[in-house]
């Protein structure tokens, strides 16, 4: 709670110090405002807080976990892409401190007690991305893409809200502990209630971009600027995730013959539409996307199962997913790629091997190679779901066959060599080198995972 | 489950029927029309028909707080409205259009 207001009231300062027009004293608080946030999390329980008597936000172990990686991310994104937010001198803050307001969505999320918080979470969480995702007034592609992606996101939202008021209706409560108890004890209206987690589901699943649902996420990440694109990717799927498994692996779990099905349907659809569209794809920023719908199939997974060790395994994949994900559009950034095209990163290991390397940890932690944290994040994840829904993983195992040929694919492009011959240097800054540096310790980290 | 004796004219399921009407004609008008501003115009009688409901139940089962929780929908979908037609006029802007349909850049 004291971390979520810390972070409210760094944006609002960082809105006003905007008016200074000084990019760095605005970077500085809020990046000292993230620092002091991600602390209060580390320290949560080990002092008494003002706000420890409001019980609708409750953080226990896993929680944490996840809010400090929502900070931690955020803090990343912010660090690594302060460069581009220079650029538009006028607006700096305004970014940065949307993006403080919708990780202060992200942790009400992650924190819920009550479908009011969750409710308010969520919207806190989208409705600046609808504003970041067109910050660009003068671009049509950015434009369009913030019409598509508020249109789609308030009609998700709309379908939420009914089925939470079905919820309401089908058991007379607002609170996720009676709620459950309400459908243990068989308290509750059925065919409301039934209707009610398909609605819930459908809004979840599109708000993660799986598949049934996924049709906004290439054309928005496309349309976006670089940093948003790399928030929605990791901080908003993160928080998203983790709502879901807490609503439905948590709350709904002696429902689950009923919802299982179409979870099912939707992983394996995920898993093979993201990877196989990303193949025929030249936009980078666009085979993120649909890349980044099949990772969003493998981390549903960790729903398949009831064992509280899938929240833990789930937070493993999300972690080498995201530092994956923003190392890769950081190097985007570095390398000015603006027409957003694959074959920018032709011959990048060789006009500078740190970001060849970089790039090369990130794309095989992605697709999955033993020492690194992506293979630990899936191992974890499809050793949990493996006696219950053995052909499920099966079928992962296939679909991350087809995502290693996308991801070495970009390997070898990246260690080609340059026919013409072409010496360019790119200046990378000191922040940028900090962000690819946490985000190579994060990916090649994952093995302390098993020891610990 | 007991419902409260209060005085609702009409019972409970009257008050389902008709937010679940004004709910699908909202979302098949979202689905079906092409202005922007109806566009926006279905969603809100969406939020509205999910509104009629919480105040059915709530007066139902004789508690207050889904009265509060559309409280919260009411300003969320302020906000919401706020944020949707300032995108909105930027998009018009840049296409002079308020058809949905003209905006088709973004595609495989």
């Amino acid at each position: 709670m004291d971390a979520l207001i810390v972070i409210f009231i760094t944006g609002l300062i960082s809105l006003f110090v905007g008016m200074l027009k000084k990019p760095y004293l605005t970077l500085g608080i809020i990046a000292s405002g993230l620092v002091l946030s991600f602390c209060l999390q580390m320290n949560y329980g080990n002092y008494t807080s003002i706000f420890s008597k409001y019980d609708n936000l409750y953080f226990n172990i896993t929680q944490l976990y996840f809010s400090e990686m929502a900070i931690g991310f955020t803090l990343l994104l912010v660090l690594g892409g302060f460069q581009y937010f220079k650029q538009d001198i006028e607006h700096t803050s305004d970014y940065l401190s949307l993006l403080l307001f919708s990780l202060c969505g992200a942790i009400c999320l992650i924190g819920f007690t009550d479908l009011f918080m969750f409710f308010l979470g969520l919207e806190i969480l989208s409705i600046p991305i609808y504003v970041m995702v067109g910050i660009k007034k003068q671009d049509v592609l950015s434009a369009e893409a913030s019409l598509k992606y508020f249109f789609t996101g308030s009609f998700a939202t709309a379908i939420l809200l009914f089925g939470i008021a079905l919820l309401y209706g089908a058991t007379a409560s607002f609170n996720l502990a009676t709620i459950q108890e309400a459908i243990q004890s068989g308290s509750y209206s059925e065919p409301m209630l039934l209707i009610a987690l398909l609605f819930i589901i459908a809004a979840f699943l599109f708000k993660v971009g799986a598949v049934p649902f996924h049709f906004w996420g290439p054309d928005v990440y496309q349309g976006a600027p670089d940093i948003v694109m790399a928030f929605m990717a990791t901080v908003v799927k993160l928080a998203a995730v983790f709502a879901f498994l807490k609503l439905y692996a948590g709350t709904f779990q002696f429902l689950s013959e009923f919802w299982t099905g179409a979870l099912n349907i939707a992983i394996i659809l995920s898993l093979f539409l993201g990877y196989l569209s990303a193949l025929r794809q030249t936009s980078f920023k666009r085979m993120l996307a649909y890349s980044s719908i099949s990772n969003t199939g493998f981390a549903l997974f960790a729903l398949l199962t009831t064992s509280p060790s899938s929240a833990g395994s789930l937070w493993v994949f999300l972690v080498a997913y995201g530092c994956a994900t923003i190392a890769l559009v950081t190097i985007s950034m570095i390398i000015h790629n603006v027409d957003d095209k694959i074959a920018a990163f032709k011959g990048i290991g060789y006009k500078n091997p740190f970001i060849g390397f970089v790039m090369i940890m990130s794309l095989l932690s992605l697709s999955g190679i033993p020492p690194l944290s992506g293979f630990f994040g899936k191992f974890l994840l499809l050793s949990n779901a493996i006696n219950d829904h053995l052909y499920l993983v099966i079928l992962a195992l296939v679909s991350s066959a087809i995502g290693a040929f996308l991801y070495l694919r970009m390997i070898v492009l990246s260690l080609a060599k340059e026919t013409e011959n072409t010496v360019e240097k790119y200046p990378i800054s000191i922040l940028q080198y900090i962000v690819l540096g946490v985000c190579t310790v994060g990916l090649l980290g994952g093995w302390l995972i098993i020891i610990l | 489950m007991n419902p409260t004796t209060t005085n609702l004219s009409a019972s409970i399921e009257f008050y389902i029927l008709l937010s679940c009407v004004l709910f699908t004609i909202g979302a098949l008008g979202v689905l079906v029309r092409r202005n922007m501003i109806v566009l926006l115009m279905c969603i809100e009688l969406m939020l509205n028909a999910v509104n009629l409901l919480l105040v059915a139940f709530s007066t139902y089962y004789g508690q207050g707080d889904a009265q509060i929780f559309v409280f919260f929908i009411i300003v969320v979908a302020a906000a919401e409205a706020t944020v949707g037609l300032s995108i909105l006029i930027m998009a018009y802007r840049n296409n002079k259009s308020t058809d949905v349909g003209l905006f088709k850049t973004l595609k495989d």
